[in-house]
């Protein structure tokens, strides 16, 4: 797998911020914030470009899991992407992509993604969660699953017109005075195969994808149902798919945004799905850590989720200033905390009361 | 047009309401059928409905419009049965996805105006999604993608009937999985010079009951309060 944040590029410094639990947020240099109530993000030095660096993690995953050339033209690439701020700007554009997919061809040799996901924060979940279920029904032995962000102007305005980023500057997920989200740079990719077909080859998974769950909230146009049924469902169906009980998760990596009415229906959902476990299942967000990176998020929170579970080492909960009554939840506070677990569980909700549920397996 | 087909329990239908038409290689996944269609724009009244809170695209109120007529089709009024509703996604495929949206976001920022706080409710495809799934009651999984297959097609008949494709393909996998029994399947394509154009196909369980043939091309008069669509 492969994944690049504000920490730098690959695994190595990703996994040092998750037992570091220092958070990458600083001013962003990369564009005009004066008329901005908030001037903060996650962010590669420099001046990244998408398509180059989603090619690079392409590469890494594909390297990791040993496909040649033959395997990679075999194989359906699935892509998250957000909105491209350069087409915005093309009055001839016949899409909001543009030309991100053809340079990631371009960069990795592989043919035009099959599918571009723009499911907003579950769009690569979904994408895992799709190529999960095309490999278990036998359409396909596997899948090359890509996302990438990186913080521009246009998505910046775009949330702090609609007042969600946090004015202190920090993101506190689940905390007590929690004030919104900051976005922040991400890409990752990861190849999907068969178990039985990666046994053929003679590699070695990094995990095993255990189980997956989907399921809406009927509720709203971008509010979550404040109940957190829809999740619930999700993880439900997930711990169904996997064939195990609430309490062997060991570890889950929250989706929460540190914003108010959000991170508390994610609290409501973990409840109603596990129950009177719920208070003894660590849980973090690492939204805290690397910011929020739109529709690459999920997959950099389901690499972070696979590091953390091979590390064995949770990450922490940063920027917590004190409990919530309504995220009465074990969270990971002050540093990473050392546990071996066997499941871990990734969750992702999303505009549209879209959420998912992923469960990680320790290989 | 609602399906006619009713074929005995998980056996294959070979053309469930033209259902196969649908599919790359022809073929109809066992069990389900296609209960109602909808497209937009239809026989008569172009103008699209206003949907409270969208504004300046005509994307959002393309798939609004679209979903609301095949739902009406199948459900006669908001919400649908309980029962349903429960167990139904939502998929939207677009080959150009809301370039309307972008566009004024873009114009703001470039211009050093402020973006118009309504821009951000409506900046991504769940959003409608989620106005729909609200307005009738539908829980099932929420997939927005724009396919593959369809990059290049410009604007044409083949864009749209290519979304329509893959929507299809995805949502019949979604539901073979699991998570979902039926899936309202959206197509639909907004160009910056307002043209706009969609189909919205409701597939289910062949054993679910058929809805009364109704035309399909009439506007819902049931709308949400109106707000401006530019």
């Amino acid at each position: 797998m492969g994944v690049t944040t504000a920490f730098g590029r690959g695994t190595g410094p990703l996994l040092d911020a998750i037992a570091g639990g220092q958070s990458a947020f600083g001013q962003t240099a990369r564009f005009d914030t004066k008329r901005c109530r908030v001037g903060v993000a996650a962010e590669l030095p420099g001046d990244p470009k998408l398509g180059i660096e989603l090619g690079a993690v392409i590469e890494q995953a594909c390297s990791d899991a040993r496909l040649d050339e033959a395997d990679r033209a075999g194989t359906d690439l699935f892509l998250a992407l957000h909105t491209d701020s350069g087409e915005a700007r093309n009055l001839a554009a016949s899409d909001v992509i543009g030309g991100t997919p053809a340079e990631v061809g371009a960069v990795t040799g592989l043919s035009y993604p099959a599918r571009i996901y723009v499911t907003a924060c579950v769009a690569a979940s979904t994408a895992i969660a799709d190529a999960a279920t095309m490999i278990s029904s036998g359409l396909a032995a596997r899948a090359i699953i890509a996302a990438g962000y990186l913080v521009d102007a246009d998505s910046f305005w775009l949330f702090d017109a609609g007042r969600t980023l946090a004015a202190d500057g920090q993101v506190r997920p689940f905390s007590a005075g929690r004030q919104g989200l900051l976005l922040g740079d991400g890409l990752a990719a990861v190849v999907l195969e068969d178990a039985a077909a990666c046994r053929q080859r003679g590699v070695t998974p990094l995990a095993r994808l255990a189980g997956w769950g989907r399921a809406g909230d009927g509720y709203h146009v971008c509010q979550p149902r404040p109940d957190g049924s829809g999740l619930a469902r999700a993880i439900s169906a997930a711990l169904r798919r996997a064939g195990i009980d609430g309490s062997d998760i060991g570890y889950i990596n929250a989706n929460a945004t540190g914003t108010s009415f959000a991170d508390a229906s994610e609290s409501a959902a973990i409840g109603l799905a596990f129950g009177q476990q719920a208070g003894s299942i660590p849980v973090s967000s690492t939204k805290s850590l690397h910011g929020h990176a739109l529709e690459a998020s999920a997959l950099v929170e389901f690499v972070v989720t696979v590091l953390s579970l091979r590390a064995g080492l949770l990450p922490v909960n940063a920027g917590f200033l004190g409990p919530d009554p309504a995220c009465a939840l074990d969270l990971v506070l002050d540093a990473a905390r050392p546990a071996r677990c066997q499941y871990a569980l990734s969750l992702n909700a999303a505009f549209g009361g879209a959420n998912t549920a992923l469960i990680v397996a320790a290989s | 047009m609602s399906s006619q087909a009713e074929p005995a329990p998980g056996a294959a239908i070979q053309d469930p309401g033209g259902l196969a038409g649908i599919w790359p290689d022809g073929s109809a996944p066992a069990g389900l059928a296609q209960l109602a269609r909808a497209q937009w724009p239809g026989t008569r009244g172009d103008e699209l409905p206003p949907v409270a809170g969208f504004v300046t695209s005509a994307f959002s109120p393309l798939v609004a419009a679209v979903a609301d007529l095949c739902l009406l089709d199948y459900f006669g009024a908001p919400p649908a049965g309980q029962a349903q509703g429960e167990r139904t996604a939502i998929v939207l495929a677009s080959s150009t996805g809301d370039l309307g949206t972008s566009a004024a976001v873009a114009a703001a920022v470039q211009a050093g105006k402020r973006v118009p706080p309504l821009l951000f409710y409506q900046s991504n495809h769940n959003a409608v999604a989620g106005y729909i799934a609200a307005r009738w009651g539908l829980y099932g999984p929420v997939v927005c993608t724009m396919p593959g297959s369809a990059a290049g097609a410009g604007r044409s008949a083949t864009a749209l009937s290519l979304a329509m494709s893959e929507a299809a393909a995805s949502a019949a996998l979604l539901i073979e999985d699991g998570d979902a029994d039926a899936a309202l399947v959206i197509a639909a394509n907004a160009y910056l010079d307002g043209g706009a154009e969609g189909t919205a196909m409701l597939i289910g369980p062949a054993s679910w009951p058929l809805a009364a043939s109704r035309p399909q091309t009439r506007i819902p008069q049931d709308s949400p309060a109106p707000a401006s669509v530019h």
